[in-house]
C-alpha cells in the first residue's frame, strides 16, 4: 500500500516505512539509542531526500525518547542536573548544527557531508564498541573473578575549571565538558537527524565516567529536549519535517521498542554491545561504498524552485 | 464600454466556434512575413549566443502564407482529457491521464505536454582522492518540470517543414533553456545533458517520444504518464494538426496538478506558518510517543 508524503512530495510503501520504524525502534529498545542513525541512512537509500529524511527523522526521535523516558523517569535513572547542563550545550549546538544545515544544504554539500560524518561517527564508535566488549568478553572468560577496578580514570579534562557536583552521577566534574558534549550532538543531531544516542551513550560513560544505570535515563532526557528543538528550527527555516513521514515512523518505533527492551534482557551486556559494534560498522561500510563506488549517474538535482 | 465588451465576447465565441485557433497566449504563431528565422515559443530570450539555434527552424522559406489563409478556414481539431486535473492526493502514486480528440483529415498528431517552468540546480560529482563529491552546479531557468511529446509520425517528418519552429521535441526545448551564469558552451552542455538525463530517470521527461494512435483516419489519442513524485502547477496540453509540415490547427488544454486534501492542507500549512507546523509535529510525536509507549507497556 503506497501513501503520499506531501513534503518529500513522492509515494512509498506503508510497509516498508512501518518496518524502518520498527527497526529503529527494536535497536533503541535493545541498547537503548535512538536507532536514527540507522533508519536516516536508509530513508536516504530509500530515494527520500535527504533533507526531508533527516527533519523527519528529528521528529520521529522525539517520541521514540519520550517513551523511553517515561520509564527511565519512573525508575529514578535521570540525573537532572547532568540532563539540564548537556541540554544547555545541545540547544546551543542544534541551533548552530540547523544554520549550518542551511548553508550546506545552499552550497550543495549537504549529501557528501552527511555521508562522510556517518562513516566517521559510525566507524569510530562501532570499532571501539567492538573492541572494548571483545576485550570484556575474554578477560571475562580467562578470570571470572577479576576485579572490576576503579570507578573511573582520571585524565586530563578532569582538571578543567568551573567544576561541579552531580550527586545522582557521583562525579565531579567541570561543567564544561557536558556543556561542550551537548554541544557536539546538539550539532551531529541537526545534520544528521539522529538524536545522538550512539554518540552520547559512549560518550558519558567512557568520558565523562557516569555510572551506566543514569546513562541511558539521561541521555534520553537531553535527546529529547535537542531533538524538538531541531524538528522546530527545520519546520521554520528548510520546511522539511514530513509529519506523515514521521508518524509512519514513529507507529512502527512504537511497536519495534518493547521487543527490543525484551530481547536486550535475555541477552548479556557485553554480546548486546559487541552486536550493536557489528551493526553500527554494517551501516558505516556500506556509507563508505556508497562514497567510493561510481555513481549510476553522477549528476543530481537539487532543489527546485518556481519561477515567478 | 458595453460596446466594447459586446465585440470582444463576439470575437471571441467565433474564434471557439472556429474551435481551432487557440486562446492567443500559447499558440501566436509569428508572423510569416518576418524573415529572420521564426523562433520557437514567445517568452525565450536566450541570453547570450552560445545557444544554438533549434535546427529546423526556419528552413523553408517564409513564401507560403500560413494555414489561416485556406480558403475553408482552419480545419477543424478539438481535444479533451480524461480528467480535467491531476489531484495529487494521500493515495497518489502517478497517474496516467488519456488526451483524446477528432480532426480533420488528412493530416497527423503531435500533442506536446508540458509543466510550469522552474529554476532548477544541476550538480555534478567528481572523483576526489577515491571519493565522489559534489564538484560542480550549474543553474537553469525556464526548465520544464515536465515534458513530453508525442506523435503519430516520426517527428523528423513532421517537423521538416516550418512547424519546426512552434514544436519543440525534447532536445530542441532543452537546448533554449537559459542557463543563470554562463560558462564554455561545453561545459553547459555537460550539464544540459546530466539535466535531462536526471529528469528523465524521475520520469518526469518520460520518452523521446511518444505514440499517437489515430483510428478512422480521424480519431486520436495519447497516454500521458505521470510519475508519483510531480512537481505541482499549471501545465499545458497541446495538440497540432500538421498538413504537409506546417501547423494547420492548434488546441491547447490547460491541466492544473495539484495537492488536494489532506496532503494540500499539510503542505500548505507547512509553508505558510512553519512555527507552528513545527509544535504541531512535535506535539504529535510527543502524543503518540507517550501513549504508545504506554499501551505496550501494558500489552
Amino acid at each position: 500500500m503506497e501513501i503520499y508524503l506531501p513534503i518529500a512530495e513522492q509515494s512509498m510503501n506503508v510497509f516498508v516505512l512501518l518496518a524502518l520504524g520498527g527497526a529503529a525502534g527494536l535497536l533503541a529498545g535493545m541498547f537503548g539509542v535512538g536507532g536514527g542513525f540507522l533508519a536516516t541512512p536508509l530513508l536516504i537509500f530509500a530515494g527520500i531526500p535527504p533533507a526531508v529524511a533527516v527533519a523527519s527523522q528529528a521528529n520521529q526521535v522525539i517520541a521514540n525518547s519520550v517513551s523511553s523516558l517515561q520509564v527511565q523517569w519512573r525508575r529514578g535513572n535521570v540525573d537532572l542536573r547532568m540532563g539540564l547542563i548537556l541540554l544547555l550545550g545541545g540547544m546551543v549546538g542544534s541551533s548552530a548544527g540547523v544554520s549550518l544545515f542551511t548553508w550546506l544544504k545552499r552550497v550543495g554539500q549537504i549529501d557528501f557531508v552527511i555521508a562522510v560524518l556517518y562513516v566517521v561517527m559510525l566507524s569510530a564508535i562501532g570499532l571501539l564498541m567492538l573492541a572494548e566488549s571483545s576485550r570484556t568478553y575474554f578477560k571475562r572468560r580467562r578470570n571470572p573473578e577479576a576485579p572490576r577496578g576503579k570507578l573511573h580514570t582520571h585524565y586530563m579534562v578532569h582538571r578543567l575549571p568551573l567544576k561541579m557536583r552531580f550527586y545522582k552521577s557521583k562525579l565531579y566534574i567541570s561543567a564544561l565538558l557536558p556543556l561542550g558534549l551537548g554541544f557536539v550532538i546538539g550539532i551531529l543531531s541537526a545534520i544528521l537527524g539522529v538524536g545522538g544516542g550512539f554518540v552520547l551513550v559512549p560518550a558519558m560513560i567512557y568520558l565523562l565516567g557516569m555510572p551506566t544505570g543514569v546513562v541511558i535515563g539521561t541521555s534520553n532526557f537531553q535527546i529529547l529536549f535537542v531533538a524538538a528543538n531541531v524538528t522546530f528550527l527545520q519546520a521554520m527555516t528548510n520546511r522539511t519535517v514530513d509529519v506523515v513521514l514521521a508518524l509512519l515512523l514513529i507507529l512502527g518505533g512504537v511497536v519495534g521498542a518493547p521487543i527490543g527492551a525484551r530481547l536486550a534482557a535475555k541477552l548479556p551486556g557485553v554480546v548486546l554491545r559487541g552486536l550493536m559494534g557489528l551493526l553500527v560498522l554494517a551501516v558505516a561500510g556500506q556509507l563508505l561504498t556508497d562514497l567510493v563506488r561510481t555513481p549510476a549517474s553522477p549528476y543530481s538535482l537539487g532543489t527546485r524552485e518556481v519561477l515567478p | 464600454m458595453k460596446v466594447l465588451l459586446l465585440a470582444f465576447l463576439w470575437c471571441c465565441a467565433a474564434a471557439v466556434e472556429a474551435g481551432a485557433q487557440a486562446p492567443p497566449p500559447p499558440s501566436s504563431m509569428p508572423p510569416p512575413a518576418v524573415p529572420p528565422p521564426a523562433v520557437s515559443p514567445p517568452p525565450v530570450s536566450p541570453r547570450g549566443g552560445l545557444l544554438p539555434a533549434p535546427p529546423l527552424a526556419g528552413q523553408a522559406p517564409p513564401a507560403e502564407p500560413s494555414a489561416s489563409s485556406d480558403p475553408l478556414g482552419p480545419p477543424n481539431l478539438i481535444m479533451d482529457l480524461s480528467a480535467p486535473r491531476v489531484s495529487i492526493t494521500s493515495a497518489f502514486q502517478g497517474e496516467s491521464l488519456l488526451v483524446f480528440g477528432m480532426f480533420d483529415p488528412p493530416g497527423e498528431i503531435v500533442v506536446v505536454v508540458e509543466g510550469p517552468p522552474m529554476r532548477e540546480t544541476v550538480m555534478r560529482k567528481q572523483r576526489v582522492l577515491g571519493l565522489w563529491l559534489t564538484t560542480g552546479r550549474q543553474l537553469f531557468d525556464d526548465v520544464p518540470s515536465y515534458y513530453f511529446i508525442a506523435a503519430s509520425q516520426p517527428l523528423q517528418r513532421l517537423l521538416a517543414g516550418r512547424a519546426g519552429g512552434e514544436i519543440l521535441s525534447l532536445e530542441d526545448r532543452m537546448s533554449i533553456i537559459r542557463p543563470v551564469r554562463l560558462g564554455p558552451p561545453a561545459r553547459l552542455a555537460e550539464f544540459r545533458g546530466g539535466l535531462v538525463e536526471v529528469k528523465r530517470r524521475e520520469g518526469l521527461y518520460p520518452a523521446d517520444i511518444g505514440q499517437v494512435p489515430i483510428q478512422g483516419g480521424r480519431l486520436f489519442r495519447a497516454d500521458l504518464p505521470f510519475p508519483s513524485r510531480l512537481p505541482e502547477g499549471m501545465y499545458s496540453v497541446r495538440a497540432y494538426l500538421i498538413r504537409d509540415g506546417r501547423i494547420a490547427a492548434t488546441v491547447s488544454h490547460p491541466l492544473p496538478v495539484a495537492k488536494v486534501g489532506f496532503s494540500a492542507d499539510l503542505a500548505a500549512w507547512s509553508h505558510q506558518e512553519g512555527a507552528f507546523y513545527g509544535m504541531g509535529a512535535i506535539a504529535m510525536a510527543l502524543l503518540v510517543g507517550w501513549v504508545g509507549g504506554t499501551i505496550m507497556r501494558r500489552l
